[in-house]
């Protein structure tokens, strides 16, 4: 579908970028075209089968210094005249900034390999087969697992094509395929979750029965948790977890942010921010990342962006607009959700690199500690105060083992803090969507509990 | 927005290949929204999109096709997609369209957003901006938005219903940042609902920037929430985020049909105290989470999930409800065209009791006093349930003492129903977006003041021998 398209949408944003210079603004117009196909099996059977196309565009006008935004799903002729008119007509409205600016033509993209032809070609059969097969394997693991929430595949693709009136024309597509399950455990009137997702580049990647195992496994050794008692203590971060406090660091690494004052991290460039073992990036290009594309969502190229250093804070994440105020280059990260929204700035494949040790070595020497594999509400975590206070779940550490399950406890603390206080790093390294980290382990951290 | 005949060959094109129901859903919408920080309206933005969802269910399980192409021809085509997905090959008769029907539950709708000048509304929000700096010099950011939504929706299945109506919604929202020194704090404040601009006759945007504005700055002040096991009160105005996870979404049919929910095989039994009544209720003028029909046509409903502490209802959307025998309570709701409904909430309150709400303050000995919740988000199987506590005070023999900051509240929907032990005779009410599977609707919650026996504090402040001083930054 993609081609047939390509030189239609090529046509018709030149025409309207044609039509934007007449006009003397400032434009461009970023198309994305979205194809999804979602299997999701309950019992051996199908319960919901979704397969869909979707597409959109957005233009972006900058009418000396004035920006204006408009979208639209309809790829019609009137329609597009009346979509550009709009963005104009919004430009009238925002304070004029020198800063609104577009990329310049000149970017060089690299090759980057991010379709892989067997998403597509192999059949709807196999890929509900697949679910089945996780949904057997999760079932099988434990008669402990009594219900199976959700065995599913999905896979999707993205065409994007940007154009604007300063010579930029970027374009390309990338897909990607997805696993995960979702299960109950049941004993003596206790239930417990147990859940994994896996989304991947290439199909072959797919590791159907490691998901339902790690599914299962989760919610059985979950199962009659308790309580521990309020205090401080040390901690060890899952991968999982620690990619959940990459989602907040993210927000602080932010150059709009910064900006705004609503970053702790202002004035930190050269500071040492962390623990001398942490090194942190944002790597658009990373070859398995999920979020690698050649390109951001106004068209500069992706890059490989070092964030913290051995602990000490390197620089910050733009995109365009943010580069200006700074006086900086773009980084790369201007993204969008999609054609309905601007580009802002935002993580590409942002990893926590991973540091040396074994899981069982980060927990060797704790007499008594809390291995944290669950987190609840991180999105109440305050990127600006760096304040968080989160449910949390997992296992007590005795004599440097994994004990009995806990659940129920609250951690809180401050990200700041908690940077600092990173004692050591696993080799460990998971994606979770396009965060990745290793197991972390803290000092200590505050448990509200019994 | 589509012909009736046009929508009877699509439906039939649905059902070709056997299916118990198929249903087409269409959707027109007008996005618009403005965003201003730094001083600055940085964004007016405006969008249109169109696009319909065709599913056919067989034997409870589903298929779903969308598209953005409403010509007759592209909704052929994905009602030919959706009637591949293997079936047994059931045929039915030829679905007949009764007439365009709405049904009425006195849900009304006044002026439409659209018509009020942009002007108008960079106002509002320039005004609100001014207005929250205006608080303080410690105020050092300040971010309003304004959307509003006007969005033209139909659906027609094989029961013959077809229902159309036109949904308005705006919503006003304010953060403000709080810095002295080291010490950065934010208050937030919003207002919505199914309503057009003239939401504003009620809601003032510049109280509103205030009251976020004055937060920020008084939680610069407040010490480390405490950590561990205590009594909570939370005062009406703290919003229902509570009972939105503590019980709203166990008591949703999808969840508990698949063993998903604390309150499975509970129907008929007490999951909360006596005076505690739960209602999810779709027919409030006015309310975020409102709607004349949700998204498969049925009629929203007031329907009573707890009454006086006894489960006697679910949320149902029309899968659900056929599997259980029941009929849909109006609760099958979806974020766009691009999503199946599911069963959702509404508006979810518990009912206001009859307790003076300051003295359950004043009998107090010691505890934590919720006046703002934040988010939050349960695990619905095992009730586990935290939110976030935007403005805390901590309770000392009955009396509010000082403020306290990085509270967040855990505990266990029907452990925490139960321990409920004083329900006030106010009532208050705040607006959110609630996720579920990857889809947000808007909701709104409400709650009278009560008070919870004992609910998990988690704060920093940790008393005994490991204590130590939190440094904030």
């Amino acid at each position: 579908m993609y081609q047939d398209y390509y030189a239609l949408d090529t046509d018709m944003a030149g025409r309207l970028l044609d039509i934007a210079r007449r006009k003397k603004v400032d434009a461009e117009v970023f198309v994305m075209r979205s194809r999804e196909l979602s299997i999701e099996v309950i019992n051996g059977q199908v319960d919901t089968f979704i397969e869909a196309e979707a597409s959109g565009l957005g233009i972006r006008v900058i009418n000396a210094g004035r920006l204006g935004f408009a979208y639209s799903s309809d790829f019609s002729a009137p329609a597009l005249q009346k979509l550009l008119d709009d963005a104009i007509t919004m430009a009238k409205y925002t304070t004029q900034s020198e800063h609104n600016r577009l990329p310049q033509s000149g970017q060089v993209y690299a090759p980057l390999e991010i379709f892989d032809n067997n998403i597509s070609r192999i059949s709807v059969e196999d890929k509900i087969e697949l679910a089945r097969h996780m949904e057997r394997n999760a079932r099988a693991y434990d008669p402990r697992v009594t219900v199976i929430e959700r065995a599913g595949y999905e896979d999707g693709e993205v065409s994007q094509l940007i154009m604007n009136t300063r010579g930029i024309n970027a374009f390309a597509r990338g897909n990607y395929c997805g696993s995960y399950v979702f299960v109950v455990a049941e004993q003596e009137g206790d239930a417990q979750t147990g859940f994994s997702v896996s989304l991947k580049k290439k199909y072959a990647d797919l590791q159907p029965e490691a998901v339902a195992i790690e599914a299962a496994s989760k919610a059985v050794r979950s199962l009659k948790a308790f309580m521990i008692p309020s205090g401080r203590i040390p901690c060890l971060l899952d991968p999982y977890v620690m990619t959940r406090f990459l989602g907040i660091i993210a927000r602080m690494v932010d150059a709009e942010a910064v900006q705004k004052g609503k970053s702790l991290f202002a004035g930190a460039v050269g500071q040492q921010v962390a623990a001398a073992s942490l090194n942190l990036v944002d790597d658009g290009l990373y070859a398995d990342g999920i979020a690698s594309f050649p390109f951001d969502d106004e068209g500069v190229a992706s890059q490989t962006t070092s964030l913290i250093e051995q602990g000490q804070f390197m620089g910050y994440l733009y995109d365009t607009y943010t580069a200006s105020c700074d006086g900086a280059v773009s980084t790369g990260n201007g993204q969008r959700g999609s054609f309905r929204g601007l580009p802002s700035v935002g993580t590409t494949n942002f990893m926590l690199l991973p540091g040396e040790h074994s899981r069982q070595e980060l927990c060797s020497d704790i007499d008594y500690g809390f291995y944290i594999t669950e987190v609840m509400g991180m999105h109440t975590a305050n990127p600006i105060s760096g304040d968080f206070s989160v449910g949390a779940a997992g296992f007590v550490i005795r004599q440097g083992q994994e004990a009995e399950p806990v659940r129920g406890v609250t951690i809180a603390g401050n990200i700041i803090d908690l940077l600092k206080d990173i004692e050591a790093i696993g080799n460990d390294l998971r994606f979770f969507g396009a965060k990745a980290a290793p197991t972390v382990r803290i000092r200590n951290l505050s448990i509200g509990g019994e | 927005m589509i012909e009736k005949d046009i929508l009877e060959k699509v439906l039939n094109r649905a059902l070709e290949k056997g299916g118990d129901f198929a249903e087409i859903y269409v959707e027109e919408k007008i996005n618009n929204s403005i965003f201003c920080e730094n001083n600055m309206v940085e964004k007016v933005n405006t969008g249109r999109e169109k696009g319909a969802g065709i599913r056919v269910v067989n034997n409870g399980n589903t298929a779903y096709v969308y598209t953005n192409d409403l010509s007759e021809d592209g909704l052929l085509k994905a009602a030919s997609t959706v009637s591949r997905a293997e079936r047994a090959g059931v045929t039915r008769g030829t679905v007949l369209l009764v007439g365009s029907s709405c049904p009425d539950n006195g849900i009304t709708r006044r002026t439409v957003p659209l018509v009020t000048p942009i002007d108008d509304k960079v106002k509002a929000v320039l005004d609100a901006n001014k207005a929250a700096r205006e608080v303080s010099g410690e105020i050092k950011q300040v971010t309003v938005s304004v959307a509003d939504s006007f969005k033209k929706v139909l659906t027609a299945n094989s029961e013959g219903e077809l229902a159309e109506d036109e949904r308005v919604r705006v919503r006003l929202a304010v953060n403000a940042v709080a810095a002295r020194q080291n010490i950065i704090q934010t208050g937030y404040e919003s207002a919505g609902g199914m309503t057009g601009w003239e939401l504003f006759d009620q809601v003032n945007p510049e109280d509103l920037a205030v009251k976020a504005a004055g937060l920020a700055v008084k939680m610069l002040d407040a010490r480390p929430a405490p950590a561990g096991s205590m009594p909570v009160v939370m005062s009406a105005q703290a919003g229902g985020t509570m009972v939105h996870e503590a019980c709203g979404h166990g008591l949703e049919a999808d969840l508990v049909q698949k063993g998903l929910s604390v309150y499975k095989g509970k129907m008929g039994e007490m999951v909360a105290s006596k005076g505690v009544t739960v209602i999810d209720d779709a027919t409030l003028p006015g309310k975020f989470g409102s709607y004349r029909f949700d998204d498969e046509g049925v009629a929203g409903q007031r329907t009573v999930l707890i009454d006086n502490g006894q489960l006697v209802g679910y949320m149902y959307d029309r899968i659900t409800a056929a599997r259980d025998g029941a009929s849909s309570t109006g609760n099958g709701r979806r974020e766009s065209y691009q999503h199946k409904p599911i069963p959702r909430m509404s508006n979810t309150v518990i009912a206001p009791g009859t307790d003076d709400p300051d003295e359950i303050i004043k009998s107090t000995e010691q505890g934590l006093l919720v006046k703002r919740m934040g988010g939050g988000q349960v695990n619905t199987t095992n009730g586990d349930f935290v939110f976030e506590v935007q403005e805390g005070y901590v309770i000392e023999a009955g009396e509010v003492k000082y403020a306290v900051r990085g509270a967040t509240l855990i505990g266990n929907g029907p452990e925490a129903l139960t321990n409920i032990d004083r329900v006030g005779s106010d009532h208050g009410f705040a607006i959110g977006t609630c996720g579920k599977d990857g889809q947000g609707v808007p909701v709104a919650d409400a709650q009278p003041t009560i008070r919870i026996k004992r609910l998990t504090v988690g704060g920093t402040s940790v008393a005994g021998p490991t204590i130590k001083r939190i440094r904030r930054r």
